[in-house]
């Protein structure tokens, strides 16, 4: 009996998760239709596959500048962040300057705040300063949008490392450098990985920013996915469902990949799992 | 040869005081064990010394050289915390290693340096295995020799023992003892264990609430503690303390009467004066199951428990309200029974007597012709 309920309930969860799954499945299969194919009525399932959208994509002017954008003020930006939320966490985990829980709450709400409750200051910001259209200024926005979230993160991490192998570092003639880079950061190297792969994925996902304060040089993939989505009159299909499927492949990989930091991410570090 | 001077040592977490004014030297190339009761201030003192907290006020003199001021990489001391604090990252050969790597000795050095500790300590099997693959006497010895393998004349030890089961325990107090002279080094050693205490040192520092209340060889501060905390806390069993009056130079216990010698050995105190509540202490090794001979005090008592050490038995007994304690080598007469009544004996120049208000010993028993047991 309880094999039986087992069953449905497992058939019901799979029903789910493919119902969830279908848009994306459909988005997918698109692109590897000829453009009859994607409108057709009912969906096609069984069509003629063809390379011809990938090929359009990538010979397409600046698609490929787009992606490169993309990659690299993401991993810029998250790798300026976690070296200086690591340093900050531990400064905050060690020496507990006075008010750290206020200015922990408060780097918590800089993260909470919508962007588009900031954006226009900040394009003014940008404007007056001549950022605008600049890869490093964009790269500097996402990192400060990245820090508080990695200190939450590394903070939990490092708080959970005895300070006893501080003391055995300085005892025995370390300096405050050894002890962080040497002693501490080998023991939180998850911690790490959560808030580089978290953090990842929110500025790879960062269309708003991007689209205001960045340019021609600097847009990203969804900026690109936004402002080429409207061709000849209509909604160019072929585009879209292409575009998305090589922009949704990198997170996807990193997650499956990452998955058991993943959590720690989205508990800023309380949760810690099995990494 | 380096010896250690603490003076004047104050040092407070939060306005609770930790060390209230402390001053002591330590006797170079010796192993002096600081015991007392857990918050006395024995960790507190060896961070100190460490340089791990810094001092509120006072002096710490290493070898003649004020290292107060100093860093803790600084002042070249071997340290084994309670925690083994063993990086986890690290095998056991690096982190055994890992303060000679950090003051930058030749691999080769280590690696003499390393087999030599491994050896004493018989961990050459584990050199490959990281610490989560360790038991806890094994991560304990590991720490030991991380701790010794420091270039230091100067080794502080706190509580590394704590937890271990008694065997490893006695074959680590011997090691550590052998590991001492081998470095020819000054050793010092926290316990709150009395009877750690008694194995390792050859001086004790006994530390209450912060003060050190003595600091003599070990068999001197055994036989002629100056100080009721020191014969509270170092002994096993511990000692019978006994309320006591003083009546005309005779001093009034529930257990019988003796005669007050004041004592030669601490000039400072004065006699009691008559009248005096004082607290009389006794060992459980002067306390005999026999019947009275010529110069012991004797009566009845009822014994109360008996626990079975195996070669010696701790005995219990009840008398006039009170609960004496004494040790029995097994072998010698019969094995008290529970609820049996037996005749005890003791030397009243066994018995130490201490002033209540300031804990301080005012002199010490002696027979005082055929007294008559007296009985509440």
């Amino acid at each position: 009996m309880s094999n039986l309920r087992q069953t449905l309930y497992h058939a019901l969860l799979w029903l789910i998760s493919l119902l969830f799954f279908s848009p994306v499945a459909w988005l997918m299969l698109s692109s590897f239709k000829g453009r009859n194919d994607i409108l057709a009525v009912p969906a096609k399932l069984v069509f003629t596959p063809t390379l011809d959208n990938y090929v359009q994509l990538f010979e397409r002017n600046g698609f490929l500048q787009q992606l490169l954008n993309s990659f690299i003020m993401s991993v810029a930006a998250v790798i300026v962040a976690v070296v200086v939320s690591f340093l900050a966490a531990f400064c905050f985990s060690r020496f507990k300057p006075k008010g750290t829980d206020f200015l922990m709450f408060l780097l918590l709400s800089v993260r909470m705040l919508p962007g588009t409750a900031v954006i226009l200051p900040v394009y003014l910001m940008y404007v007056a300063f001549g950022w605008k259209d600049s890869h490093a200024a964009l790269t500097l926005f996402y990192a400060m949008f990245s820090i508080p979230f990695s200190v939450w993160i590394l903070k939990g991490f490092i708080d959970g490392v005895s300070l006893r192998f501080d003391e055995t570092g300085l005892v025995n003639g370390a300096s405050w450098w050894h002890v962080i880079f040497r002693v501490v950061l080998p023991q939180v190297r998850p911690g790490l990985i959560a808030a580089f792969i978290f953090n990842m994925i929110f500025v790879w996902n960062e269309f708003l920013f991007d689209y205001i304060i960045g340019g021609r040089k600097t847009a990203n993939v969804p900026v690109a996915l936004a402002t080429g989505a409207y061709a000849d009159g209509g909604v160019d299909w072929a585009f879209v469902s292409t575009l998305s499927t090589v922009y949704l492949l990198p997170p996807i990989i990193a997650i499956y990949v990452f998955q058991r930091y993943l959590l720690v991410g989205m508990t800023f570090g309380t949760v810690r799992g099995e990494v | 040869m380096t010896s250690v001077a603490f003076s004047g040592l104050t040092k407070s977490y939060r306005g609770t005081p930790a060390l209230d004014d402390l001053t002591l030297t330590v006797r170079a190339d010796s192993l002096t064990v600081l015991c007392g009761p857990p918050q006395s201030g024995k960790s507190v003192l060896l961070r100190l010394l460490v340089g791990l907290e810094k001092t509120d006020s006072g002096q710490i003199v290493v070898d003649g050289q004020d290292v107060t001021k100093l860093p803790p990489g600084g002042r070249r001391i071997g340290y084994v915390p309670q925690s083994f604090a063993l990086y986890p990252h690290l095998t056991v050969y690096e982190n055994i290693a890992y303060p000679m790597r950090l003051q930058g000795a030749r691999n080769a050095d280590i690696a003499a340096k390393v087999e030599r500790a491994v050896q004493l300590l018989s961990i050459g099997h584990l050199l490959k295995k990281r610490p989560d693959q360790l038991s806890g006497g094994e991560k304990q010895r590991v720490a030991i020799a991380r701790g010794l393998l420091k270039d230091a004349q100067i080794f502080v030890l706190d509580d590394p023992l704590v937890g271990l089961d008694y065997k490893l325990r006695e074959r680590l107090m011997d090691d550590l003892r052998t590991m001492r002279r081998e470095l020819g080094a000054t050793f010092l050693y926290a316990t709150s264990d009395a009877l750690e205490a008694l194995t390792m040192a050859e001086d004790i520092v006994v530390m209450d609430r912060g003060r050190v209340v003595e600091h003599a060889p070990v068999d001197r501060l055994y036989h002629e503690p100056q100080h009721l905390r020191s014969m509270e806390l170092v002994g096993f069993p511990g000692s019978n303390l006994l309320p006591g009056r003083i009546d005309a130079g005779i001093c009034v216990t529930p257990i019988g009467r003796f005669a007050v010698t004041p004592e030669a050995t601490a000039p400072d105190a004065t006699a009691p004066a008559n009248g005096a509540e004082v607290i009389v202490g006794l060992r459980p090794e002067a306390v005999e199951l026999q019947p009275a001979g010529t110069g012991q005090l004797s009566g009845q008592a009822s014994v109360s428990l008996v626990e079975d050490l195996g070669g010696e038995q701790v005995v219990y007994l009840e008398t006039g309200g009170l609960t004496l304690v004494t040790c029995l080598s097994v072998g010698r007469g019969e094995t008290p029974a529970y609820g049996q009544t037996v005749a005890y004996r003791f030397d009243p120049a066994a018995a130490v007597i201490f002033d209540p208000a300031s804990s301080r010993r005012v002199g010490c028993g002696c027979f005082e012709g055929q007294e008559k047991i007296r009985h509440a």
